[in-house]
């Protein structure tokens, strides 16, 4: 009889044991879940937050007559609100992306061919090289862009050492889109222009690049619309000058480099003008970035 | 293992192998392309460390060990090029901001991919991979005119009012400080890790899953015992990919962390790191020993951050080795 007195007794203790663990577990469940919620919430913070101010700042600065088609002015402090427009900037940026477009395109979708095509050592050696690239810090292509353009070639700070710095950016992010963009292709395409006798180059060629242009065309907007707002490989080389210039071997200006000088400025005018700059900047790389996506979306509803 | 089976039926279909005078002009084309970038990347490397060697071979070890930084002009015996201080600068901005991107960016991971409704998980997944999408610039420009004035107005004394605040943290000087330069890099490195840890936690099996949840463990021990030790390889290299993002970030520093080359461990003192001191001194230094002594700052972050890359790109690929196993 004792004995099972005793076990009703383990029995009681343990339910209740349980009945405890089983409240604390769930209430640390509880507590940690809502800490996801938390951190979920916080990692949206930044953005509205800085979108709020592109817009509530931004707004004021690019409606103002002028700006996007005159020169910065310097303020001075009899006129502390003269600050002109950014058309030097803008000529400039686009220039800067084009001809780092010019030169890191067709390398980047050659090799990013190369890398999804071929099974070689090299091959697999260039992958490592080029993820590692990709994660090189861009002050280092501005001192890249300086010694090779500047040094070496003495072309002096110019557009075309800014285009170079970008270009060597943006190279192995448009080769990883090209190579993910081929190896999205079902194999079957390749297999069957290869059944019909067709040589593996006029397979590559005229199936399987077809198949993966869509992926490959957005993959480079998504690069080049990124590169327009990168300033660390250019400040170092561009120059910086307050006239238009678009040839290769003229210093010139950029929105993004323009933002770095303004923002450090003494002038409270010449710092808010950054707001509207940076509205340019932003809005287009997101218009710019949501029109590649639904493009390549519609496009490949299409297809199938 | 696409074009493998494809040369396979290629090979049986003629019957001979592919020597290299089979290969056409694409294939040299596509080849040379490749070999280009090889060549560019081996030059990057090559000619960054070139013009550090004057630099280190002037100032020794004193560029890792001192913290003073004279240019001597004409007599560039005199320069005294120290870089301890944004050596540490580095660290210090580095390992604020990978500590919050990491709690911050696993439990967003860990929402968008067990909390969150189904339709709502490609707009969290999209809102956080917009944050990417933002220059660096602007991030520098808004932590410069909007966060520093809160943390001189706010944050800072909060920080000093608790208990030993200020011998932790340091009297607020300016609002850019080495604690802002932190917080700015974890939002910007957050999509980083976010898009790598969301994949990895995704990728956990349904299983392993299920299993734990059926033995009556709750949401959080499912977490904590299961979901997070399957990636912690992964979960490894996403921390050291945004690392290495964390460590290279330059403009958006220079605004932020108030560019001050003294040796500081109090977060709310200003600082400079490796890649925001390039960038600040380089319109005076060109031309000078300086410039060299510039490179071999850069050297030595083009040294830290290919290195932490490389093994981040191991260890996430890896992780996925293991989980398609």
């Amino acid at each position: 009889m004792t004995v099972t007195i005793k076990d009703a007794e383990i029995r009681e203790h343990l339910r209740e044991r349980s009945v405890a663990t089983l409240r604390r577990r769930t209430y640390i469940s509880g507590v940690m879940t809502a800490l996801c919620w938390l951190a979920i919430t916080f990692a949206a913070v930044p953005l509205v937050a800085v979108i709020y101010q592109l817009l509530r700042r931004g707004i004021p600065v690019i409606v103002k007559s002028g700006f996007f088609t005159t020169l910065p002015q310097q303020p001075t402090i009899f006129d502390a609100n003269n600050t002109g427009g950014v058309s030097n900037a803008l000529v400039g940026s686009l220039a800067v992306i084009v001809y780092a477009a010019l030169f890191a395109v067709p390398i980047g979708v050659l090799m990013g061919v190369y890398l999804a095509e071929s099974t070689s050592k090299f091959a697999s050696l260039l992958r490592i090289i080029t993820a590692t690239m990709v994660g090189a810090p861009s002050i280092l292509m501005g001192l890249f862009a300086f010694e090779v353009v500047v040094q070496q070639m003495h072309v002096g700070f110019s557009i075309i050492a800014g285009s170079f710095g970008l270009a060597v950016l943006v190279l192995p992010v448009l080769a990883t889109a090209t190579e993910i963009a081929i190896r999205n292709v079902p194999s079957t395409y390749r297999e069957a222009g290869l059944a019909l006798g067709a040589k593996p180059s006029t397979t590559s060629l005229k199936i399987v690049l077809p198949a993966a242009s869509t992926g490959i065309v957005s993959g480079i907007i998504l690069a080049l619309s990124r590169a327009v707002g990168e300033t660390a490989p250019i400040l170092l080389v561009i120059g910086g000058a307050y006239a238009i210039a678009w040839h290769p071997n003229q210093a010139a200006s950029a929105l993004p480099f323009q933002m770095f000088q303004d923002v450090q400025s003494n002038y409270p005018s010449l710092q808010n003008e950054t707001w509207g700059i940076a509205l340019v900047l932003v809005g287009a790389v997101f218009i710019i970035s949501f029109a590649a996506r639904l493009w390549a979306a519609r496009k490949k509803k299409v297809q199938r | 293992m696409t074009s493998n089976t494809s040369t396979d039926l290629r090979q049986a279909a003629e019957g001979h192998r592919p020597s290299a005078a089979s290969r056409g002009v694409y294939e040299y084309v596509v080849l040379s392309a490749a070999g280009l970038f090889a060549i560019i990347s081996l030059y990057f490397v090559g000619s960054i460390v070139w013009q550090a060697l004057p630099a280190i071979r002037h100032q020794g070890l004193y560029l890792l060990t001192g913290t003073s930084w004279v240019s001597g002009g004409a007599t560039p015996a005199l320069s005294k090029f120290g870089g301890l201080s944004m050596i540490t600068g580095t660290i210090e901005t580095s390992l604020i901001a990978i500590v919050i991107a990491v709690v911050v960016g696993t439990g967003t991971s860990l929402a968008i991919n067990l909390l969150l409704p189904s339709w709502m998980r490609t707009i969290a997944a999209t809102t956080v991979e917009l944050l990417a999408a933002i220059p660096s610039v602007v991030y520098g420009v808004w932590g410069m005119l909007v966060l520093a004035p809160l943390v001189i107005s706010t944050v800072g004394p909060f920080l000093n009012s608790l208990p030993g605040g200020n011998a932790v943290f340091g009297t607020v000087v300016a609002g850019q400080s080495l604690l802002l330069a932190g917080f700015v890099l974890a939002i910007m490195v957050l999509p980083t890790y976010v898009a790598i840890s969301r994949e990895v936690i995704g990728a956990v099996p349904h299983e392993l899953i299920e299993a734990s949840l059926s033995l009556g463990a709750t949401r959080w021990q499912t977490i904590w015992k299961t979901i997070l030790p399957t990636g912690r390889v992964g979960l490894l290299g996403a921390g050291a990919l945004a690392l290495g993002r964390a460590l290279g970030e330059t403009v958006a520093v220079v605004l932020v962390i108030g560019q001050v080359n003294q040796l500081n461990f109090r977060p709310l003192q200003p600082g400079v790191t490796l890649a925001s001191w390039i960038a600040s001194q380089w319109g005076e230094a060109i031309g000078s020993d300086q410039m060299n002594a510039l490179f071999a700052l850069g050297a030595l972050l083009m040294a830290a951050s290919l290195g932490v890359s490389f093994i981040s790109t191991r260890l996430v690929s890896r992780q996925r080795s293991l989980v398609n196993r």
